[in-house]
């Protein structure tokens, strides 16, 4: 399902996040897909289910995934999740702290950019491929 | 002092102070572990872990203060209380000339709460026999045993000292498996003293450490986390005197990089070292393990730190 390490930068509530919110925007998570049950998925990893709650709820809030009492937690549809405006604002949120993160790393503006089309490409890819792993 | 409510706290201390001769074992701890969840114990060598559980389960008396397990005073423990606490060790001390079922017997008619599916869940994870000598088992086996024995008397708060030491993967992944999932424990609070940052990091609601004796950080373990920082940089014009350093816990030189790790700065750090005219400053993640260890080590002097003006 997902992987998580320890000593990682990234607390694992957040590499789960992450883990989640990727295989979703790829589409290998479809709208409507079964995700482990809290426990299921903190037995998988070998966590705290109190971690993996926390991260369902953060998906939960981003619209993501929606947890239907009883039943389970599922991937959800495109248009329950967020509103133009809402996706809009973060994705400023997001750039503003991208630029912010890389202003002072002495690149150009076109080597950031194509950076950042090579690993929106590799997103693209990863979708179809078998291996997420981004060649080195 | 009376019993307290017995539901608020699954340890507590006041002003708990342990002398052994010239040494201070512990000093004034106040701690107190609210019930339910995984509370992370944390602390070098020496810091007074041992020290404090068998004060707190009433093995050995305080020169000064006062401790209660589940609300009742640690001194004067009942054999009803007793049985509501577990406690699992390093040393797994367990009776080596008695068979594994003879001693699943004696435990089972002594705890009045005891669950036979659990104790057979915990070990069926380390495929320990009922026939065997507990002298013939491995260390992961012993391990494995006095955990199944620990979870099925069903406490309601159990103490795990350093319980996976010496154990490989396969049984320190049982150990983390069992502790977390095993048999209906959503109440039990247990107390995780270990050294082991990975398996703190997996399994911690809360982080507390102890540091010679006294209680000098607890929280969520995230919170903790946030208030270390840690910057890397190519140098300074005039390296400043380490006692300058605001919050400094490491500075060391790697491969012609310093690397400074503080406590509590922020991203005032950054305007900190641009004001010393540090080259090429940028703030760099950290893990969970370099964190704590950065903070456990902080009065360890690296030749950085050892400038003088």
């Amino acid at each position: 399902m997902i992987q998580i390490a320890t000593g990682d930068a990234r607390p694992i509530f957040q590499q789960i996040v992450d883990g989640l919110r990727l295989k979703i925007a790829t589409g290998e998570l479809g709208a409507g897909t079964r995700l482990p049950s809290v426990r299921g998925l903190a037995m998988q990893l070998t966590i705290n289910p109190n971690t993996v709650a926390r991260a369902y709820t953060q998906l939960a809030e981003e619209g993501l995934i929606v947890s239907q009492k009883g039943v389970g937690v599922f991937v959800a549809e495109r248009r329950q999740r967020l509103s133009d405006a809402e996706r809009r604002r973060r994705l400023r949120d997001a750039t503003e702290r991208f630029v912010h993160a890389v202003v002072s790393l002495g690149f150009s503006p076109e080597e950031i950019l194509d950076h950042l089309s090579e690993e929106l490409e590799l997103l693209e890819t990863a979708h179809d491929g078998e291996s997420h792993v981004r060649p080195r | 002092m009376s019993d307290r409510d017995d539901t608020a706290y699954a340890l507590e201390t006041r002003a708990l102070t342990k002398r052994f001769g010239p040494k201070l074992a512990l000093r004034h701890l106040n701690l107190r572990i609210e019930r339910g969840g995984v509370h992370a114990l944390v602390g070098s060598n020496g810091a007074g872990k041992s020290t404090l559980f068998r004060i707190v389960l009433g093995l050995l008396e305080p020169s000064v203060g006062e401790s209660w397990v589940l609300g009742h005073p640690s001194r004067e423990l009942d054999p009803q209380t007793r049985g509501r606490i577990g406690l699992v060790t390093e040393e797994h001390t367990l009776p080596g000339w008695m068979r594994v079922g003879a001693l699943t017997t004696m435990q089972r008619s002594i705890y009045p709460r005891w669950c036979q599916a659990t104790f057979d869940e915990v070990l069926g994870h380390f495929r320990v026999g009922a026939d065997q000598r507990v002298k013939q088992l491995s260390r992961g086996e012993r391990a494995g045993l006095s955990l199944a024995l620990a979870l099925a008397q069903r406490p309601d708060v159990l103490i795990l000292d350093e319980p996976t030491l010496g154990l490989d993967v396969v049984a320190k992944q049982a150990v983390l498996e069992c502790l977390l999932f095993a048999g209906e424990r959503d109440d039990c609070t247990l107390v995780y003293c270990s050294h082991q940052m990975d398996e703190i990091e997996r399994i911690a609601d809360h982080l507390t450490i102890l540091e010679s004796g006294e209680l000098v950080s607890t929280g969520s373990p995230q919170d903790f986390w946030d208030r270390i920082g840690c910057w890397t940089l190519e140098g300074f014009p005039v390296p400043p005197v380490a006692t300058a350093v605001p919050g400094l816990l490491q500075w060391r030189t790697v491969d012609d990089v310093e690397q400074i790790v503080v406590f509590d700065q922020g991203a005032g750090f950054g305007q900190w070292l641009e004001s010393q005219g540090a080259i090429g400053a940028r703030s760099t993640p950290i893990g969970f393990d370099r964190a704590v260890n950065a903070f456990l080590s902080r009065h360890h002097v690296t030749p950085e730190m050892r400038r003088v003006a």
